[in-house]
């Protein structure tokens, strides 16, 4: 495997994401066999596979893995099954006589109905069943190799990624650490993945370290500039929404959550804390540009009191004083967020927002109404009120779930890389649960008429020949 | 390069809303190909803007109160009739919806690799149908095969599926956070097969349940005269290839479906095959129980336990045949002379077979 794996000039089909591979792919065509020998053919084919499918394995490893016997199945209907025992295949002339199923599903065909499941074997056009794609089938076993298995499962974006994940220890197999990228899954299998390594992998890149904002369309150029700035500004100020919606109202449904579970432990009001500072950095940098110095040294005064409080309580103060410091800070930012002016905030619809916002909350929590906005609730449109609150609420799940971080190694809100779409597909041997990033090797892959399993971009020619060379030394 | 990233590979860089997004679905000039003649969305723009079709339940409940010839029970299978009728219409006006006019994917759209006509993306489980197995088996305490059969999908994949949530839901009531953002977007970027309950298609089978594996034995053609007279069935047949394989019905993962159909061509009613069920069932119980305590009787009977001052001792009978003709058979025991381990090798990997 080269260290530049995408070669322009020379390309080669590889196992990942990127857009160098899937202009590849777009341009990708059946190597022309015309004035070339077999043996060049071959060696052609087997080349591109090989750069394809085995790039880890060497290629005595791969010589002897290879089996000339390739699997596969064909589906039955039970229903057929039980009304036949066979023999109808066997009278007649020898080749069977046509069953009624069989001329009901040919008159289906000609009437150009879809193919029901029923139609046992898949046919094609012209009436004759499909051809099992067997050549498609040449790397199969590679397909059980743990790294492979990882890429397939849309957990990295390429299987060197994949390999990296496992020799680093993010990768379990039933529950327990696996660091050999080589492992071959066996039907049953559960492999792992740490979710936080998925999400790095599948995500948007960031910016810059620091920021949580991604690149994408950094290499736009002037042709969607417009687009671009437009679709910068958008992302902006739906954060901006976000997080100041999360201002108002999170810190209702946070404060719920540290009433509840006020006594317990240290831990959860020391979250709360780092929580906030988090927070009031977000309120400066989303709006930096229209805060006045006055109230960006307010909002750093808090988060060093934040600190302060912190460190006390790391010397060892009384839980229950440092949870009532806690709502008195949160208190506190509200109060901040109401005093900043109505144009620092990104758009109206933020101010909306925040009204609704601020009507949830005192839905919620009618006790905490330090906030003027609070003490005249909206009589006459109650009922908009609590859609935008029931809206917000939903929104605000949304965001929990899927939340600004700027220590997040990927951008954040949490989105899907660039050009992921193109290549996202799970094959039929995997059962993938993408919540908690696992999944169940379920078997191997088989071919069935009309469809092989291992996904391979290369023609049926292509794999034919391949298969061919590795036959050779059988 | 990127001229093709910023014309027809622009189209790749995000997800297409409520559709799969995919190499084969695209032209040479980064159209999609199956807008061409969008026949499919004409309809769709068609009876999103067509009048309400289906008449609003009050007034047809208030005719339904004035017809006299109708029971109470009619009135309520007509209420039913016409929720389930909303409800699907619902579901298709959503779905319509998410596509954004767009017609549905075509075979040929599902193609990553545009080459390779022998592959194509299929669809996955959705979260909601995922759930409904979930449900089926551990809540409602219906057995994997039966699963399996009313919902077509895959037996082994219906264990997986029971096996991956339960997982998820501990997570749930551990408080450990899921990849909710990463699971939306993957799953909105592949084709699904959905579950929609209350509508009138709740279940689409997922994938064909009885696959048969084709049986090396059975790969090389044989040249078998037979008698014309003789009935030549598939087990026949099947010995023909092995003397030990046995016929396509008995080798299918569910043949269960097989005997039901069978009884119901012979005319049973439905109680009687449930019975039939029933007694089969316990039939296949008891001889798993007998070979269980046959194996139990054997164990007892050839192994011996020597109990030590630290550690037991277990003895067992072994054949010293066994390691076979490289002396590495799979199942030997001991340490051979003249055959070294080459997993003792230094600089030899050892990566383990299985993990239990």
């Amino acid at each position: 495997m080269p260290r530049k794996p995408h070669n322009l000039k020379r390309p080669r089909i590889r196992q990942d994401w990127r857009k160098e591979n899937l202009y590849n792919l777009s341009r990708l065509t059946t190597p022309p066999a015309a004035n070339k020998t077999f043996f060049q053919q071959k060696w052609t084919a087997k080349s591109l596979a090989r750069a394809y499918h085995s790039p880890y394995v060497r290629e005595g490893t791969w010589t002897r893995m290879f089996d000339r016997r390739l699997p596969s199945v064909v589906s039955m209907d039970h229903r057929y099954l039980a009304k036949y025992d066979g023999s109808e295949q066997a009278s007649g002339r020898g080749a069977g006589l046509e069953t009624p199923m069989q001329e009901q599903a040919r008159r289906r065909r000609r009437a150009g109905e879809p193919f029901r499941a029923e139609d046992a074997v898949a046919k094609r056009a012209d009436g004759r069943p499909e051809k099992t794609p067997y050549p498609q089938m040449t790397f199969h076993p590679l397909e059980r190799r743990l790294d492979t298995a990882i890429w397939r499962a849309l957990f990295s974006s390429s299987v060197k990624q994949a390999r990296q994940f496992v020799v680093h220890g993010w990768v379990k197999v039933n529950g327990k650490k696996m660091i050999y990228p080589g492992y071959q899954l066996n039907p049953g299998d559960m492999f792992s993945v740490e979710p936080e390594r998925v999400m790095f992998a599948t995500g948007a890149k960031k910016k810059s370290s620091d920021s949580h904002v991604t690149d994408h369309g950094a290499f736009g150029g002037e042709v969607e500039e417009g687009e671009e700035a437009e679709d910068v500004e958008a992302r902006e100020e739906g954060e901006g929404e976000e997080s100041e919606a999360g201002m108002a109202t999170i810190e209702s449904a946070e404060e719920r959550e540290a009433l509840e579970t006020k006594p317990e432990d240290e831990q959860d009001a020391k979250k709360a804390m780092k929580n906030l500072i988090a927070r009031a950095k977000r309120i400066l940098e989303d709006s930096k540009r229209d805060l006045s110095g006055k109230r960006q040294q307010e909002l750093r005064a808090f988060s060093q009191s934040v600190k302060k409080t912190m460190s006390k309580h790391g010397s060892g103060k009384e839980d229950a004083a440092i949870d009532d410091t806690v709502d008195g800070f949160e208190t506190a930012l509200a109060e901040i967020m109401t005093k900043l002016p109505e144009d620092a905030k990104p758009t109206q619809s933020t101010s909306d927002v925040q009204q609704s916002a601020t009507a949830a909350a005192s839905a919620e929590q009618p006790t905490l109404s330090s906030n003027p906005q609070m003490s005249d609730p909206d009589k006459e449109d109650e009922y908009i009120a609590r859609k935008d609150a029931e809206l917000l609420s939903a929104a605000l799940e949304r965001a929990r779930a899927n939340p600004v971080d700027a220590s997040k190694p990927y951008a954040t809100p949490w989105q899907p890389r660039q050009f992921m779409s193109a290549f996202a597909f799970i094959p039929r041997y995997l059962e993938v649960n993408q919540k908690i990033c696992s999944a169940v090797y379920l078997r191997h892959p088989v071919a069935r008429p009309g469809l092989a399993e291992v996904p391979t971009p290369f023609g049926g020619e292509t794999m034919e020949l391949a298969f061919n060379w590795y036959l050779r030394r059988r | 390069m990127w001229t093709w990233l910023k014309g027809p590979g622009k189209a790749f860089r995000k997800p297409l809303p409520g559709s799969t997004n995919y190499l084969g679905a695209y032209d040479k000039q980064g159209q999609l190909a199956r807008m061409k003649n969008n026949r499919d969305g004409d309809q769709a723009d068609r009876r999103r803007n067509e009048p309400e079709a289906l008449e609003d339940e009050d007034v047809a409940a208030k005719r339904d109160m004035e017809d006299e010839n109708l029971s109470e029970e009619d009135r309520e299978l007509r209420a039913e009739q016409r929720k389930i009728a909303r409800a699907t219409r619902e579901a298709e006006v959503d779905d319509m919806d998410e596509r954004e006019g767009r017609p549905r994917e075509r075979l040929t759209d599902l193609r990553p690799y545009p080459l390779n006509h022998g592959f194509r993306s299929q669809p996955v489980l959705s979260e909601d149908l995922r759930e409904m197995l979930y449900i089926q088996t551990v809540e409602q305490g219906h057995d994997l095969s039966s699963v399996a059969a009313t919902f077509g999908v895959d037996l082994r994949r219906v264990a997986a599926v029971v096996r991956l949530k339960t997982i998820e839901k501990q997570w749930q009531a551990e408080g450990k956070p899921l990849a909710t953002a990463y699971s939306e977007a993957v799953l909105k970027m592949l084709p699904t097969t959905p579950f929609k309950p209350n509508t009138n298609n709740p279940v689409t089978p997922h994938e064909p349940i009885n696959d048969l594996p084709v049986h090396p034995s059975t790969r090389p053609q044989i040249f078998y005269p037979a008698s014309e007279s003789r009935s030549f069935t598939c087990e026949d047949a099947a010995a023909v290839f092995d003397r030990k394989l046995l016929p396509a019905d008995k080798r299918i993962p569910l043949p269960m479906l097989v005997d039901l159909e069978k009884w119901k061509n012979e005319g049973l009613n439905r109680a009687e095959r449930t019975a039939r069920q029933i007694e089969k069932d316990r039939s296949a119980r008891e001889e798993a129980e007998t070979k269980e305590r046959k194996k139990l009787e054997w164990e007892e009977r050839t192994q011996r336990t020597v109990p030590g001052r630290r550690w037991d001792f277990n003895f067992q009978d072994i054949s010293a045949e066994k390691v076979g003709k490289d002396g590495r058979g799979r199942d030997a025991i001991g340490f051979r002379y003249g055959m070294p381990h080459i997993d003792r090798k230094a600089g030899v990997v050892k990566i383990p077979t299985s993990v239990q």
